[in-house]
């Protein structure tokens, strides 16, 4: 098998972009990763576009074929990977696949998604409802919010956790996020008090107390309220993989991307033995660490899939940073802070980087990439010479784990 | 139209273990021949969500709870609740059989509820 490296990333300022369309954006990031990767003019084998749904968000179908011929890449081959919210995960793993099975030797992949201008209320949470089982759950009024809901339950009750420590992952989120110059929310959440009392909209002694308020925090999936879920946005997020026996022709210090993992779990979340377990990220982070012959003490730094703060505690125990129930009691206690022993979501996560859906499995490597080259800015992780994602599909139903390391 | 519900469940002929009747082969061991079973009048809550942002097809409605319960036969299932009040992960339900909803082509959407007992 070909060993793959990453010698050009590309990340669009993810947010509410009103003044660019799903294909400028894709093409943005796409330009910035190949300009960054120095292959200029070189013809490209092969082209992943990671996106949910731009056929019913975009009225966008062939988007991959569109894109090649935008940026002139053509004949480069072309596909639209689909993977819901691990579109982008999936298509790093495609182009993975590619070069390590030695069908190309330059591919691009570039996952994006546009979804801020629709205004319908529900529309969005019901398109993505759809990945959810269509007899089991999706007719009594399932929503992605409500499994997190269900979720969190269930974790307080059987590790007898805080809610104020999931609220804990979400000011950290923020705190980092406002590091991120690409970030939705270049903000923490005492910005967003300091900010509402500014106009007016109450007063609150502490952030805890503006977290707890119905008002400036409502709930939507009870216990979990508006600061423990991610916002909706746009923007794309970009990186040129190449054969790593000639990466350094191109860029002196290349990334490896030596481990990458994909597991499914069952399309209907309350079949599973345990909801608190993400077996399929179980499975996936130990297949990726068993190709790098890595193991969960040798990361350095994290990227995991923060759509609901749940899910960061969670998953931090099942890639094997944590023992099972102990890892929002970590967060709290600042184990997972830039610093910490062991940093989560320097980027700011799902949560204040945003979630543009196809986007964000790309954008965790591509924060990744940034930490191992230290270019992470003031949000630099010490040390960070190995990073592994999460990037995570339906609710935990199918998930992908790259795991990355500074290339020797 | 509102009545006593029945959950039903696909028992595997092979290992037992029981499952919905969508999985056209037994999880566990992959064979496909089952046996109907159906569930006990009674079951225990594992968990419960008050969601305040529901889905387009139930756009008439401001909140709904959901939950997610066990049987005595060891199936789960996942449904609406009733109530929003006095839940508590443990307590003891029985599904009951009601409309939940208008879909978007305005049918009537009926479908097991859970509701706790007195």
């Amino acid at each position: 098998m070909n060993k793959v490296a990453i010698i050009g990333v590309g990340h669009t300022k993810f947010g509410r972009l009103k003044e660019k369309n799903l294909m400028d954006l894709l093409c943005e990031a796409s330009l910035e990763a190949i300009a960054d990767s120095n292959t200029g003019d070189k013809d490209f084998d092969s082209v992943y576009v990671g996106a949910m749904s731009p056929g019913v968000f975009n009225h966008a179908t062939g988007v991959a074929s569109a894109l090649v011929d935008r940026i002139s890449l053509i004949p480069s081959a072309a596909d639209h990977i689909k993977n819901g919210p691990a579109s982008g995960g999936s298509a790093i793993k495609a182009g993975f696949q590619a070069i390590a099975s030695g069908m190309a030797d330059l591919v691009l992949v570039v996952g994006g998604e546009k979804m801020t201008h629709i205004t319908t209320p529900g529309f969005i949470t019901s398109n993505v409802a759809t990945i959810t089982h269509p007899q089991a759950e999706r007719p009594h009024g399932v929503s992605l919010p409500s499994f997190a809901g269900l979720l969190t339950r269930a974790y307080l009750n059987k590790y007898n956790a805080k809610l104020e420590w999931i609220s804990d992952i979400a000011i950290k989120n923020h705190k980092n996020g406002a590091l991120n110059p690409n970030a939705h929310f270049q903000k923490t959440i005492s910005d967003f008090m300091e900010s509402a009392i500014n106009k007016g909209r109450g007063k609150w002694n502490s952030v805890d107390e503006y977290l707890k308020d119905d008002k400036s925090n409502p709930i939507i999936a009870d216990p979990l309220r508006l600061f423990h879920i991610c916002p909706i946005s746009d923007g794309a997020a970009a990186v040129v993989l190449c054969n790593a026996d000639i990466a350094k022709n191109y860029y002196d210090t290349p990334i490896l991307i030596s481990g990458v993992g994909q597991a499914t779990d069952t399309h209907i979340v309350h079949e599973r033995e345990d909801i608190t377990v993400l077996n399929a990220l179980r499975i996936c982070s130990d297949k990726a660490y068993k190709m790098a012959k890595k193991g969960p003490n040798d990361i350095d730094v994290a990227e995991l899939h923060d759509a609901f703060e749940i899910l960061e505690a969670v998953e931090s125990e099942d890639i094997g940073f944590f023992k099972k129930g102990e890892g929002a009691r970590a967060a709290h206690e600042g184990q997972t802070e830039i610093g910490g022993k062991i940093p989560i979501n320097p980027s700011g996560g799902l949560k204040a980087r945003g979630h543009p859906l196809g986007a964000t499995g790309v954008a965790q490597v591509v924060e990744l990439a940034y930490q191992l080259r230290c270019e992470g800015g003031k949000r630099q992780v010490d040390g960070a010479n190995t990073g592994i994602t999460c990037n995570f599909g339906g609710f935990g139903n199918n998930i992908i784990s790259i795991l990355v390391e500074r290339m020797v | 139209m509102r009545g006593k519900a029945k959950i039903e469940g696909n028992k595997c002929n092979t290992c037992g273990f029981i499952q919905h009747a969508s999985h056209l082969r037994c999880l566990r061991c992959k064979n496909d021949t089952f046996s109907r079973v159906i569930a006990s009048d009674t079951c225990t809550l594992l968990s419960f969500t008050l969601l305040k942002a529901p889905p387009m097809e139930f756009r008439d409605q401001k909140s709904y709870t959901l939950g997610i319960v066990e049987f005595e036969n060891g199936m789960k299932a996942l449904g609406q609740i009733n109530t929003q009040d006095n839940l508590k992960i443990g307590m003891r339900l029985k599904p009951i059989y009601k409309k939940i909803c208008d879909n978007l082509d305005n049918n009537e959407v009926y479908a097991h509820v859970f509701e706790p007992i007195e």
